[in-house]
């Protein structure tokens, strides 16, 4: 089904219209638990999304993200390797952080979104534009924040989900959380596995060879030695097993299995107005890629990395300070890459201020020390002044970077790593308006991202594929969203919100779009509940996207719904369940948005909601 | 999502029909797609479909997708090349592991072998039957094989388990002679089939990474290795070898520098062509040693071919648009023309 973009505005100003009435925000600037991501980045952009989004998630954070964010999303058929696409950069140009700490993967420089299943965190935010000053490498097109939250002084609460629906796909997210004083744990399961045998539209095939079965492992931990001591403890661990999709034109018989465990051990101390922390982590990443599952070979990569990290802030009244050393030490092994071992020692230092009530600045430097490249030197600066209570004005300017990967620069085999390679860099600026009152918010964000030195793959002059610093590109483009609340009586409450979003990524050389960049991309939800009964709109438009750099062949846009009808079955003793029927792909659309990759039919899922 | 590039195929195709059926030559064409040169392009690696594009022999009329245009379906992904017999064109998918059949001049599609093909390279017509070499898994040194098509029902009748890595495929009388440049590792062998028994009769010890070959008119083979690479961490040197079809004997090897590694051994009448380091170097077949001056510099092809005195070559870009076919004059070396053609162009053939 083929929308126009005039008939899709016309169909989303009826909605807006119609809900402004009163209003709310789906998705707001929060202050968040995180303490940098809220302290040090006043004048960035920062969403975080909503208990209800993550709750109502069904699948991974592709899913979760895609009708919640501004990202555009390349997937190579549902379920399988999903690369984001923010602010019209690349998969290696966005950075997940989970607790504060990058864990982009070292082999490939990305994270593939599809092995993350959002009910196994409490809290996604998604910070747009530049965050190299405080989370690395690949904080340049945004960021993704996934926390875990401590909840101490708190009753045993428990959430069971369930679910069930086409194509034999099946999930189950069991989380419990306890709190005591000085106490708190959290631990959570999450399962989700399908045959995905989707029909391909249009043609009489189907998806032959894209089950999977995922599985996650949470657990958090907090005690309170003291009122000046704090350890934390977090831990994840991932398991995915997927058969990989063909294409139209290509069957397959490939499997790819994948790990990530993540442990990251805290110790806080608080004395006056001096916050200091101690931590070490973790992480460790092993893929194996079976060409043939019918057959025992298969490559595979790993890497494991140790970080240590000093963290000294100071609160004064109308600032802060905060200093960070971090250390870390990767080892990185595969079928193609013998033995590459890394040192990295990072020095940041962050400041804030807040000369006036209204006005608020900030300050971020870096700088990187690394035994196989040379890293620059970068910084954040931005700022937020308070017009009035309901509206605000945001600027910020940073410098980032993305470094090379030790695929980048240690692959042998059928091509060749390049050691010489440098970071990638890029400047970027941003302004930001936001009005919100009760009920309601606006907002509209501008941006424009220059990069130089992009690795790209290409072969030299005897024919060997080897990375080089030769691409340079520059984004600019407007995030905007209206989102509104509104409580008729209390039996009766909407929610809505739209978002709209124009990019253009341009390869300088060429003057050429990048490819899978849509120039438009639209979201729209909306929420209406009456007693035990609520229905749930999710929708999208995506804009055309070019396959190839000459932006002679495209994937034409395509519009997507969703639609969700929930029913809270029973509330007693403090427990209660939810029956949730959701149609995925309303329309039953025939879309793609990796060429040749077709997605799902219209499906129905069921879910199970208990909490006790 | 193609649907431009169809139109604009079809709009050519059509006025290329036009133009042929206007000059009445005392040959006439035996269809749409005789007299010219045609490109076999890749496609895009992981996802989509290769294309092939036809270049008119006057060099004035280019048509893009044409196996597209005429039966409006894909060929599948990663179209490594073609190989024909008189009447036919098989063309190699390697990723949708397929042989596509088409008449060689109207592109009309025959068949469709999609079984008993896994990871296919290239085609070869001997002795009334097909030979197709395979790696299988490009990391398993033990599963590599010609499979043997049988032309008559257009179907996989039997395999040859071949050594590691089987890339180009040749024929002199009964001897099918396969390199094995060595799937993502590297080799250095070729195998001697007999098509009559299609059993492996020899294998003959070459230099590392044969990766193409071609016999003279004397019933000599000559086998360009490429070396090893030096990211194996294990750099060898390319060589140039004359094998005796007779013997099977190397009776000839002329060796290159340990950094040098050339590609694209081409034969035009006792001449040889190879490419190295961005250079077109050539020698006679009864010349002793390797010619130490370029004939022509700067140029990067992805795949190249000599013909008649003219050299093709392709540019294949940024491997993700369009790339270009290059006709040059290999005596006044200037160019003969520019055509835009389909996504990585890696084989050039005349029909």
């Amino acid at each position: 089904m083929k929308t126009s973009l005039l008939s899709l505005l016309v169909f989303y100003g009826v909605h807006s219209a119609m809900a402004q009435q009163d209003p709310i925000i789906e998705l707001k600037e929060v202050i968040v638990s995180d303490s940098r991501l809220e302290r040090f980045s006043n004048g960035v952009k920062v969403d975080t999304l909503k208990d209800s989004v993550l709750q109502r998630t069904d699948g991974s954070l592709t899913k979760t993200l895609l009708f919640n964010s501004n990202i555009y999303f390349k997937e190579n058929g549902y379920g399988m390797v999903s690369s984001p696409s923010f602010r019209g950069t690349g998969a290696s140009q966005t950075a997940v952080i989970w607790n504060g700490i990058n864990v982009n993967s070292q082999l490939n420089g990305q994270v593939d979104f599809n092995t993350i299943l959002p009910q196994s965190v409490d809290k996604i935010s998604v910070r747009s534009g530049g965050g190299s000053t405080q989370y690395g490498t690949g904080a340049v097109g945004g960021s993704i924040h996934l926390e875990n939250t401590l909840d101490f002084n708190s009753e045993w609460k428990n959430r069971l989900q369930l679910g069930y629906g086409s194509f034999s796909t099946r999930n189950l997210t069991y989380k419990t959380k306890v709190g005591t004083e000085k106490t708190a744990l959290g631990l959570g399961i999450g399962h989700i596995a399908s045959d995905n045998d989707y029909k391909y539209l249009g043609t009489s095939n189907k998806n032959e060879n894209g089950s999977f079965s995922n599985s996650s492992f949470d657990m958090n931990f907090g005690v309170l030695l003291s009122s000046s001591h704090l350890l934390k403890l977090y831990h994840t661990t991932f398991l995915g097993d997927r058969d990989l999709s063909g294409t139209l034109t290509a069957p397959s018989n490939s499997n790819y299995q994948d790990i990530n465990s993540r442990s990251l051990f805290e110790w806080v101390n608080f004395k006056n107005n001096k916050v200091q922390r101690v931590k070490a982590a973790y992480l460790y990443e092993r893929y194996k890629f079976f060409q043939n599952k019918d057959s025992d070979q298969f490559t595979y990569g790993k890497a494991e990395s140790f970080i240590v990290n000093y963290d000294l802030k100071y609160e004064f009244k109308n600032a802060a300070i905060n200093g960070i050393l971090d250390f870390n030490t990767i080892k990185g092994q595969g079928t193609s890459i013998q033995q590459a071992n890394r040192n990295l020692f990072a020095t940041t230092i962050l400041f804030t201020h807040n000369p006036a009530k209204s006005l608020n600045y900030g300050i971020n430097l870096r700088k990187d020390w690394v035994n196989d490249y040379v890293s620059p030197f970068v910084f954040a600066i931005d700022g937020k002044y308070d017009v009035s209570s309901t509206y605000a004005i945001t600027i910020n300017t940073s410098k980032n970077f993305r470094i090379p990967t030790f695929n980048d620069l240690y692959w042998e085999g059928s091509a060749s790593g390049n050691s010489d390679l440098k970071p990638e860099t890029s400047v970027q600026g941003e302004l930001g308006q936001i009005y919100a009152k009760k009920g309601f918010s606006t907002q509209l964000h501008l941006f424009y991202i220059s990069s130089k030195d992009l690795i790209q793959w290409l072969p030299d002059n005897s024919g060997i594929w080897s990375p080089v610093n030769v691409q340079s590109v520059y984004q600019y483009g407007l995030e905007s969203r209206i989102a509104l609340k509104h409580k008729f009586d209390n039996d009766n409450n909407i929610e809505s919100q739209i978002s709209y979003a124009f990019t253009r990524a341009i390869e300088k050389e060429s003057s050429k779009q990048l490819i899978y960049v849509p120039k438009h991309k639209v979201t729209h939800s909306l929420a209406y509940h009456y007693r035990k009964w609520g229905v749930v709109w999710q929708s999208l438009f995506n804009g055309k996207v070019y396959t190839t750099s000459d932006n002679l062949q495209e994937l034409e846009g395509y519009f997507l719904a969703n639609c969700l009808l929930e029913y809270d079955m029973a509330k007693i003793l403090g427990s209660s369940l939810k029956t949730t029927i959701r149609i995925n792909n309303l329309f039953n659309t025939n879309y793609q948005n990796v060429a040749f990759r077709p997605m799902p039919n219209r499906n129905i899922q069921l879910q199970l909601n208990f909490k006790f | 999502m193609k649907i431009k590039n169809v139109v604009l195929a079809l709009a050519l195709g059509f006025l290329f029909t036009a133009c042929n059926k206007e000059d009445d030559d005392a040959m006439a064409p035996m269809g749409t797609y005789d007299n010219g040169i045609l490109v076999s392009n890749e496609g895009p690696f992981s996802n989509g479909t290769g294309t092939v594009s036809f270049i008119s022999e006057d060099l004035t009329t280019i048509e893009n997708s044409i196996f597209n245009a005429v039966n409006n379906a894909d060929l599948g992904n990663v179209v490594q090349s073609m190989g024909f017999t008189d009447e036919y064109a098989y063309i190699v998918a390697n990723v949708s592991n397929t042989l596509t059949i088409v008449d060689r001049y109207s592109f009309e599609s025959q068949a469709i072998i999609s079984q008993g093909l896994n990871n296919p390279r290239y085609f070869l017509y001997a002795n009334g039957k097909g030979y197709v070499t395979n790696w299988g898994d490009p990391n398993d040194v033990t599963d590599d094989f010609v499979a043997i098509i049988n032309l008559e029902t257009n179907s996989v009748s039997g395999t040859i388990p071949v050594d590691f890595g089987p890339e180009k495929i040749i024929v002199h009388d009964n001897n099918i002679y396969v390199a094995h440049q060595g799937g993502y590792g590297q080799n250095n062998s070729i195998s001697v089939i007999d098509s009559q028994t299609n059993e492996v009769v020899t294998t003959i010890l070459v230099a590392d990474v044969p990766n193409s070959m071609q016999v003279d008119s004397n019933g000599n083979l000559w086998v360009l290795c490429g070396g090893k690479p030096s990211y194996t961490q294990d750099e060898t040197a390319g060589a140039l070898l004359k094998i005796n079809t007779g013997s099977n004997i190397v009776e000839k090897t002329l060796a290159f520098d340990t950094t040098e590694h050339p590609n694209f051994l081409e034969l035009d009448g006792s001449k040889l062509y190879y490419f190295l380091n961005g250079g077109i170097y050539s020698l006679d077949t009864s010349d002793t040693g390797l010619p130490s001056q370029s004939d022509m510099q700067d140029l990067n092809f992805y795949t190249m071919v000599v013909d008649d005195g003219k050299l093709y070559g392709t540019d294949a870009k940024d491997f993700a648009s369009n790339g270009s076919l290059i006709i040059y004059d290999l005596d006044s070396k200037e160019q003969l023309g520019t055509f835009n053609v389909g996504i990585i162009p890696g084989g050039i053939y005349f029909n």
